[in-house]
């Protein structure tokens, strides 16, 4: 059940109104929301304490130029914040501040998390060189008209996680032609702000759940073709190569991903530094190598480190001057380790991490058993 | 044991074995005159836990034919829990080379405790043989890695 919130002429406007007026009431102190940046070809996220700005606000930016949980994070990595904050940001986000907040990083109790059924994002660099073009795309895509696959950022192409995530309050639009939004409460957070608004959750979701039916099938059929398409390109060193020999080991991946909180990166360490002299060994006795050293190793090394948390946001694609697949790529196998622990990344529902928990008997077979004929071992005579 | 009916290739097998089990175990099988090939190239480490899943692809990467983990028996860690995680660590290992289309019997994890001196070197045998059937590393070829 779901409350309804009218829409005039403009969806993104009704909810910036929404989100005024929960400002105006004291319903909460702080709202984190995106604004255009005074150039006009990028949003930037704002955190507002004054209502007068959401006017200039907007709630659903057709850019994801700063993955909003990492602007999140930022608020609260040394525990609770001061005040109450609602962050609108989209599902991905959403899903990047639940894993963070399972990793400590992100601390939810004073925040509310709201989300919105996003139709995806307009790639960074198309929009930055041309806004307006950038901008009528997004309306097509708010809309759900058809757009060209190639025109959208390639990770949204193929995301099934699009709509309803474990936000405490979720603004529905899908299937609904713009005439209205529904306001979805997702936990005792969000029905309070409805309650304090006097808004009663009384509106069946049928029409919406429906839409969002349709387009997740549709969606899990783009994944898979992507899935299947990332899978053979990368198959093999051969594979792996084609894909991640054009890195330039600038890391912008890493920079732009927002599970990646740690301080120190063990890339960056002294632990991950080989001494010249063993390189210049290694040139001798290989044959050659590349440099900068250690390309593969970065990306298959920092796919054990957070593809657990990977909620597919493709920011490391956007960030990447080598124009490499990366998230793609960790998506695809992000994939494939969640299933592994049965995980789905940002949600919940108290699973804990896989990386930090265990269980005493699991994964039985993953240890090779010796051959049982001759315990006993060769001795030497 | 390294026959000569193959050809000369000897693997090399990076291994990183903790101390107070799986190394112990190695020890325990040279007292005892055990014999066990000299492919297997070891790393003390303080616990199997304390490898991060990194060390282990920048073996396979550095061109071993073959990584070894070795640790202590589930319920046996000296620290209790580490070789839990490690078990995870592993695991995850394993999909993500899976999933890159590697080969991932590169990768081996066996339990070996400071008693099994004669099972490390079975597993030592055992798996040198397999890692002479599946050949040279192929990274050991390759300059852009």
């Amino acid at each position: 059940m779901a409350a309804v919130l009218p829409v005039g002429s403009d969806l993104s406007g009704a909810m910036n109104r929404f989100l005024k007026t929960i400002l105006e009431k004291d319903i909460v102190d702080a709202v984190l929301m995106p604004m255009k940046v005074p150039s006009g070809d990028s949003f930037a996220w704002i955190i507002m304490s004054d209502s007068s700005i959401v006017d200039d606000a907007e709630a659903m930016a057709p850019v994801m130029p700063v993955q909003g949980a990492r602007a999140l994070r930022s608020l609260t990595r040394k525990g609770e914040g001061s005040i109450r904050v609602l962050a609108l940001m989209r599902p991905c986000e959403i899903r990047a501040a639940i894993e963070l907040s399972k990793l400590g990083q992100v601390k939810t109790e004073n925040l509310i998390l709201a989300a919105y059924d996003c139709p995806g994002a307009v790639p960074m660099d198309s929009f930055v060189s041309d806004p307006s073009s950038g901008e009528d795309l997004f309306r097509k895509m708010l809309a759900g008209e058809d757009v060209s696959a190639g025109e959208v950022k390639p990770s949204c192409t193929s995301c099934v996680e699009f709509s309803m995530t474990d936000a405490d309050l979720h603004f529905g639009h899908f299937g609904l032609g713009g005439t209205e939004v529904l306001l979805i409460p997702g936990s005792p957070k969000g029905m309070e702000i409805l309650e304090a608004l006097e808004l009663p959750a009384d509106r069946e979701t049928s029409i919406w759940d429906e839409a969002v039916r349709k387009r997740r099938e549709k969606q899990v059929a783009s994944r898979d073709a992507a899935f299947e398409e990332t899978g053979e390109n990368i198959r093999g060193v051969q594979g792996m190569l084609n894909v991640f020999a054009d890195c330039i080991s600038c890391r912008n991946c890493r920079a732009a991903c927002p599970i990646c909180y740690c301080r120190l990166c063990h890339f960056e360490s002294e632990t991950a530094k080989q001494d010249p002299n063993s390189r210049l060994d290694s040139a001798v006795t290989r044959g050659g190598i590349s440099l900068p050293a250690d390309r593969m190793l970065f990306h298959t090394g920092r796919m054990t480190h957070m593809s657990l948390s990977c909620v597919s946001c493709g920011q490391c694609s956007d960030a990447c001057p080598a124009d490499i697949p990366v998230a793609q790529v960790f998506s695809f196998v992000a994939d494939r380790t969640q299933k592994a622990f049965e995980y789905s990344a940002g949600r919940n529902d108290g699973d804990p991490l896989p990386l930090r928990s265990f269980m005493k008997s699991e994964l039985s077979g993953i240890h090779e058993m010796v051959s049982d004929a001759e315990p006993g071992g060769h001795a030497h005579e | 044991m390294i026959s000569d009916k193959h050809d000369d290739f000897t693997p090399r097998i990076t291994s990183f074995l903790c101390k107070w089990c799986s190394y112990t175990g190695a020890d325990l099988a040279g007292t005892n005159r055990l014999q066990y090939p000299t492919s297997i190239i070891p790393i003390q480490v303080m616990c199997s836990s304390r490898v991060d899943p990194v060390f282990l692809i920048k073996a396979f990467l550095s061109g071993s034919d073959g990584v070894l983990m070795g640790g202590c028996h589930p319920g046996d860690c000296h620290y209790e829990t580490g070789n839990y995680h490690t078990r995870r660590r592993f695991a995850i290992l394993k999909e993500i080379f899976d999933s890159l289309g590697l080969e991932s019997d590169r990768l081996k994890l066996s339990w070996i405790s400071a008693s099994e001196g004669p099972k490390f070197a079975q597993v030592s045998n055992e798996y040198t043989e397999q890692i002479r059937k599946m050949g040279k590393n192929p990274t050991r070829k390759s300059v852009f890695l």
